[in-house]
């Protein structure tokens, strides 16, 4: 029973997405029967495959060599924030300045930072990004 | 003679100078896309996708197509010239990887290029002589039989993309049940929506792709840390004529492999690599110098790879199921442009299917005229350095998931997906399988139901239609060989316990050449 074991771990999230899919569609959709079948059937065949898999995945990784877990949460993180900070600004202020936080917040996660590189790679993009909308005509809010 | 005729209807419609514009546009930039590390043929598809949005229907799957065959090729470029594997071109890394080494750089891109357009060039044959035929056998599919094809396809590419039957079929089965998010066609009922509006007409498939491959590529790639050396040598790109003989024998070879593997279910490109390089390594003039860099590994595999890309269409075309992933994603191209895949599509729309077929070929000439001689521009882009090149990324994958609906929103379900991608990728899940799940997800439950409804509930329908009873059976086969293979394992180690999980690293194994190695004898063992 190790938690740091990558084939273990993979076996119990799979039991727990067939979970709640299929707890989901058992108790708030009708099941009906197989020859007229609810909303609730189909993902509940689904879930319950997915569950048995998941079974056979954790029983699997007591045979196999345990591989060790490896993750960063800093990088992930820095991604996520700077997509979402870019969606939120381009919302409520305009594009331009969403793409000026998108790339100096997301360059946090490179090996090195410049603040004179970030500013030449924030005109390129917004270049760029004149250039889609004027010349492909996609609608982008960008001032 | 009739598919000469309708070849010439085909080029007739290409060869506008419009379409003739898209299809150069595509392959160009699917190739500068393509090299990009990180970015194989999938992620490349998705950031493009909404590029053709706005453009007329034709137009648009042309250069859909081109970005695809460009990606490819920009694919096996990086992986020649920095070994820069991705799925698609696992096995140009070994021999083409070995001649930069010799300083044969020049040779390696040649030999690809060129037996890439001799595998494209037979593929086409292939495909224009076979699709027609197999889309009346398309008409011949009842729900159980699509059903059966589905399945089998959820296995294959489980089995192709990740080595392990179990991963593969794990996050198909997750893909599927992504794919039940949104309004129930038959019912109405809104399933798993967590009532958020915005979810009643399911997820957004270029949000799954970008986030799984665009977003959690780039977070992976920036957690390695290790920096690329860009390629810097010389490249002399003609070969001699005894050099130039021996691409040909090899690149014919692989361009049938890659054709016949093209057509199978969970077929296309990557096993169809593995199989021309064993049947290079068993049947070649010159089988003692693979693995050392010589032209017949590079040629051989380069072929199969194009070969297979275009037969996959096949299947995708006449039948209306798409066997892989990318040709999932190719599908909801057609479905976007308001056409339905299938044994119709040959009649409804023969100017786009023949115009497909021809601008095909037209891209593969522009592969070889274009790309070939100026791959050392191309190469250029690596000496941009990553920490430039990964905001770019994710600003495309920003305007890639908002121009869809022109939606803010979609930019959130695109960055949930870059985490649980991210999640996926240190469980080390490949998300291919799950992609292909969630395309085919809602068109198995409704032949699911549709059989169960004409069968009064009973399974027996799936056993009785020929169809599907051979298709199922093939499952039973794989699955049962797989258990044979698991259990052999568990009873020859010493201990009762398997050490190397050589079958589940194969995809991105580091040394590929025991990759290749295993997955080849996996390949001619079929």
């Amino acid at each position: 029973m190790n938690l740091n074991n990558r084939n273990f771990i993979r076996g119990l999230c799979l039991m727990a997405i067939a979970l709640v899919f299929g707890g989901v569609a058992y108790n708030n959709y009708t099941l009906g029967e197989l020859s007229r079948s609810g909303p609730g059937l189909f993902p509940l065949l689904v879930s319950s495959f997915l569950f048995v898999i998941g079974v056979l995945t954790v029983v699997r990784s007591h045979f196999v060599d345990p591989v060790p877990l490896d993750y960063s949460v800093k990088n992930i993180g820095i991604i996520l924030v700077s997509l979402v900070g870019f969606s939120l600004i381009s919302h409520f202020v305009n594009m331009i300045l969403g793409i000026v936080f998108l790339v100096f917040c997301s360059t946090l996660a490179g090996t090195s930072y410049s603040l004179v590189r970030n500013v030449k790679i924030s005109l390129g993009l917004i270049a760029v990004a004149f250039a889609f909308k004027h010349l492909l005509g996609l609608s982008l809010p960008l001032y | 003679m009739e598919v000469l005729h309708n070849l010439a209807f085909g080029f007739e419609h290409a060869l506008t100078l419009q379409n003739l514009m898209y299809c150069a546009l595509g392959c160009t930039v699917g190739t500068l896309i393509g090299l990009l590390p990180g970015l194989g043929p999938l992620s490349t598809i998705s950031l493009l996708l909404p590029l053709t949005y706005s453009i007329p229907t034709g137009g648009a799957l042309i250069m859909l197509a081109g970005i695809y065959y460009g990606a490819q090729y920009g694919d096996s470029v990086s992986a020649i010239t920095m070994k820069i594997p991705h799925a698609s071109s696992i096995v140009a890394c070994i021999d083409g990887y070995q001649m930069t080494l010799k300083g044969k750089t020049g040779l390696a891109l040649f030999t690809a290029g060129v037996s890439s357009f001799i595998g494209g060039t037979v593929a086409i044959v292939v495909l224009s002589t076979m699709a027609p035929a197999l889309g009346e056998v398309g008409f011949l599919f009842g729900p159980a039989d699509y059903c059966a094809l589905m399945l089998l396809g959820f296995f294959c590419v489980s089995f192709v993309s990740s080595g392990s039957l179990l991963n593969g079929l794990a996050m198909a089965m997750v893909g599927v049940l992504l794919g039940m998010v949104g309004t129930d066609v038959n019912s109405g009922t809104a399933r798993y929506t967590m009532d958020l509006p915005f979810l009643m007409d399911g997820i957004g498939l270029i949000s799954i792709a970008l986030g799984c491959f665009g977003i959690a590529e780039v977070v992976k790639n920036l957690d390695n840390k290790n920096v690329l050396t860009p390629f810097n040598g010389k490249i002399k790109l003609m070969p001699t004529w005894p050099e130039f003989k021996r691409i040909i024998p090899s690149a014919l070879r692989g361009s049938v492999i890659g054709s016949v593997l093209g057509i199978l279910p969970g077929g296309g490109p990557t096993i169809a690599q593995f199989a021309a390089y064993a049947a290079d390594k068993k049947l070649s003039k010159y089988k003692h110098e693979i693995g050392t860099g010589c032209i017949e590994g590079v040629a051989g595999q380069a072929a199969a790879d194009e070969a297979a890309a275009r037969t996959s269409f096949i299947p995708l075309m006449a039948i209306g199921i798409p066997e892989n992933a990318v040709m999932a994603l190719m599908m909801a191209a057609f479905v976007v442009k308001g056409i339905q895949p299938g044994p119709n599509m040959i009649g409804t729309h023969p100017d786009l299917f023949w115009g497909l077929v021809a601008s095909m070929w037209i891209g593969n000439c522009f592969l070889l005229v274009l790309n070939v001689p100026l791959v050392r521009y191309w190469l250029s882009v690596f000496k941009i350095p990553y920490t430039v090149l990964f905001p770019a990324i994710l600003f495309f994958c920003c305007i890639g998931t908002y121009s869809i609906n022109n939606s803010l929103d979609d930019i959130y379900t695109t960055a949930v997906f870059g985490f649980i991608g991210y999640l996926f990728l240190r469980l080390d899940m490949e998300a291919a399988p799950l992609l292909l799940g969630f395309i085919l997800g809602p068109m198995l439950e409704e032949n699911f139901r549709r059989a169960m409804l004409l069968s009064r509930g009973s399974f027996n329908v799936f056993v009785n239609r020929p169809i599907s009873a051979t298709l199922l059976g093939v499952i039973g086969v794989l699955v049962v060989w797989q258990t044979v293979v698991f259990i052999r394992k568990l009873i020859k180690s010493p201990d009762h316990h398997i050490h190397s999980d050589n079958q589940g690293e194969s995809a991105k194994a580091p040394t590929p050449v025991a990759a290749a190695a295993t997955s080849g004898s996996l390949a001619s063992g079929e």
